[in-house]
């Protein structure tokens, strides 16, 4: 389970859905800057973009390794795509081609001496977060779960690496109790193709005055600091184990599977790095 | 860990501050600014400037990676020839703060480009009798120092001076030159095709690989009566009937010289006999063996020692590999 290498004969699905509530202009520390939630939440989402497009770069140009959607949700209980068009699912190779807005920013970064120095750098911004109205995941969540399910009937994405969902929000839904958000992410869970299950990873983004960041918790880091990130907890996915190396490699030998699919003001995309993208054999080329 | 391309290309806007020997270098950049980034299947690539010369940086996709690139370019670290160009493995070479606050390091691998152009370049103001002189020449120095580049394309191929210069070693192999055979030939028709300047034989000679050992996902060449092959469930060996001699259990595996092959399990590598009995076990972070010194250079925790044909340790491990005549990067 979870082995199939993504090809484009085999071709997953990640679907972003993106908290832009009203909630998310609130201020955090993020990354070691001083930021909105709601630019927090972009440069995630943004970032795992990046990981994706480039993940399925080759010499002859991007392959169509994986469909993608991007789903914003806030104002009036409105759910809506974030890609061009109102398009809800297009190939990675159309989002390649889309022209992202550049912009130059200023990152902190950590130094071994414990200083902190400041550069500029560049980065591509496709979508852009919203922090207006209410903060409708559950109905979001019901979205990605019928997206999620047409893309898995496909006969052709039978056998392939499962669909993955990204949720980045800060944990406040207000569409639903907390029940119905975890029966609906049980909904999710219970979709799947050939090789596994759909997996849905929870980034929290939170003004945690600690700067704690989770990365993939197990059992034993259930102590989150609040009952959003519990709740976010309960409904990600435990990670296959065909992870747990990977996982262990970046959270310290001690880490203890499984592992929950979240991360706690920390952004995600090292998953992506630990897909089997386009690749059949660590020898072949 | 392997490093994310997000942070390879963040890490390339800022070298003082995210890499150990490049901290002078400067990334190559498209119209937006950003890094130019290029991919092969396992590696991420930039071309960057250092030190008034231009260079591939790579950035492995997975730490497995590394496990087969690290040891040939150690091996061709220690050769003497002038067509091969400068290719290093820098350790712990670029450092980030992970996801959970923690330092990270991973290791990258730096290839000189020589001066010069590509092989399009090259078709535009060459002769096509000289190119192909010039490719001869190159099959003839591979086979020389018995190795096969196993990739050559034109996009790993350097027109400088007067001479192809290969680059891009990850499929780089000892003891098969005749590996290259076929793309030998494929660039040989690429430039009769594109060239112009010279006759376009008639004779159409079809290549005809025979494959005795079919039912792989990969196979090698015989040697000492086996053949390394990839299966589903890893790397093993069969005879020259194709049965099965050492069951497919490996992440990696190396060809047999004089009864010995270096094996990469999960848990490090190794050395085996030819019944798959471990005469260095499977537990250091390179095993070299050298056929013709009949030793091994094995590397653990950095440190290195040489192990004798019956995997005895004879020398204590030690943090100067050139002591003991082991390459190591500059």
């Amino acid at each position: 389970m979870y082995t199939q290498s993504i090809t484009r004969t085999h071709r997953t699905a990640f679907i972003l859905l993106i908290d832009g509530s009203g909630s998310m202009s609130e201020r955090i520390h993020y990354g070691g800057c001083a930021m909105t939630k709601s630019e927090a939440v972009t440069e995630i989402t943004n970032g795992l973009l990046f990981e994706l497009i480039e993940r399925a770069r080759r010499n002859d140009g991007i392959r169509d390794y994986y469909d993608i959607a991007v789903l914003g949700y806030s104002g009036d209980d409105e759910v809506y795509s974030l890609l061009p068009g109102g398009r809800t699912m297009i190939p990675v190779t159309e989002l390649a081609a889309l022209e992202p807005r550049m912009v130059r920013r200023t990152i902190e970064c950590l130094q071994p001496d414990g200083n902190i120095a400041l550069r500029e750098v560049s980065t591509p911004v496709w979508v852009e977060a919203e922090a207006a109205g209410q903060t409708p995941m559950c109905e979001a969540l019901r979205q990605a779960r019928d997206l999620a399910a047409a893309w898995c009937a496909h006969p052709a994405h039978a056998e392939s690496f499962p669909p993955t969902i990204f949720n980045i929000t800060d944990g406040e839904a207000t569409d639903c109790t907390d029940d119905d958000l975890i029966a609906t992410s049980e909904q999710i869970k219970a979709l799947g193709t050939a090789d596994g299950a759909v997996l849905l990873v929870n980034i929290h983004i939170t003004a945690d005055e600690t700067s704690r960041t989770v990365f993939f918790p197990s059992e034993e880091e259930t102590n989150l600091p609040n009952r959003y990130a519990s709740t976010l907890f309960h409904c990600a996915s435990i990670m296959p184990e065909v992870f747990d190396d990977a996982i262990r490699e970046i959270k310290g030998p001690g880490a203890i599977p499984p592992f929950r699919g979240m991360s706690y003001n920390a952004s995600a995309d090292e998953l992506i790095a630990m897909l089997n993208i386009g690749s059949i054999s660590v020898k072949t080329e | 860990m392997a490093a994310t391309l997000q942070l390879f290309t963040r890490a390339l806007q800022t070298p003082d501050l995210s890499f150990r020997t490049l901290s002078e270098a400067r990334a190559i950049t498209d119209a937006r600014g950003l890094p130019r980034l290029m991919r092969t299947t396992r590696f991420a690539e930039a071309e960057i400037e250092w030190h008034g010369k231009h260079w591939l940086l790579a950035l492995p996709l997975s730490p497995a990676v590394l496990f087969a690139v690290e040891r040939q370019l150690l091996q061709i670290g220690r050769l003497r020839t002038e067509w091969l160009a400068e290719c290093r493995l820098l350790r712990d070479e670029l450092s980030w703060v992970g996801p959970t606050g923690a330092p990270q390091r991973c290791d990258l691998v730096l290839q000189l480009l020589p001066d010069g152009t590509d092989l399009d370049g090259a078709l535009g103001k060459e002769h096509s009798e000289r190119l192909l002189g010039a490719l001869d020449a190159l099959q003839r120095e591979l086979r020389r120092l018995n190795l096969s580049h196993g990739n050559l394309r034109r996009d790993n191929l350097r027109w400088s001076g007067s001479r192809f210069i290969p680059i891009r070693y990850y499929d780089l192999r000892f003891g098969m030159p005749e590996r290259d055979d076929e793309a030998f030939d494929t660039l040989r028709e690429e430039i009769l095709r594109q060239g112009g300047g010279a006759e376009v034989s008639d004779v159409e000679a079809p290549y005809d690989t025979p494959c005795r050992w079919s039912g792989h996902r990969w196979t090698s060449n015989l040697f000492e009566g086996l053949v390394c092959v990839e299966d589903e469930t890893g790397y093993g060996y069969v005879d020259a009937e194709n049965r099965p001699v050492i069951a497919p259990q490996y992440l990696w595996a190396g060809d047999f010289h004089e009864g010995r092959a270096e094996v990469q399990t999960a848990q490090g590598m190794g050395l085996i006999d030819r019944e798959g009995r471990y005469i260095i076990p499977p537990e250091y972070e390179i095993v070299a063996y050298v056929p013709a010194e009949s030793i091994s250079r094995v590397r653990q925790n950095g440190r290195w020692a040489l192990f004798d044909y019956l995997g005895r340790r004879i020398t204590p491990f030690v943090e100067d590999g050139e002591r003991l005549g082991v390459w190591e990067e500059a």
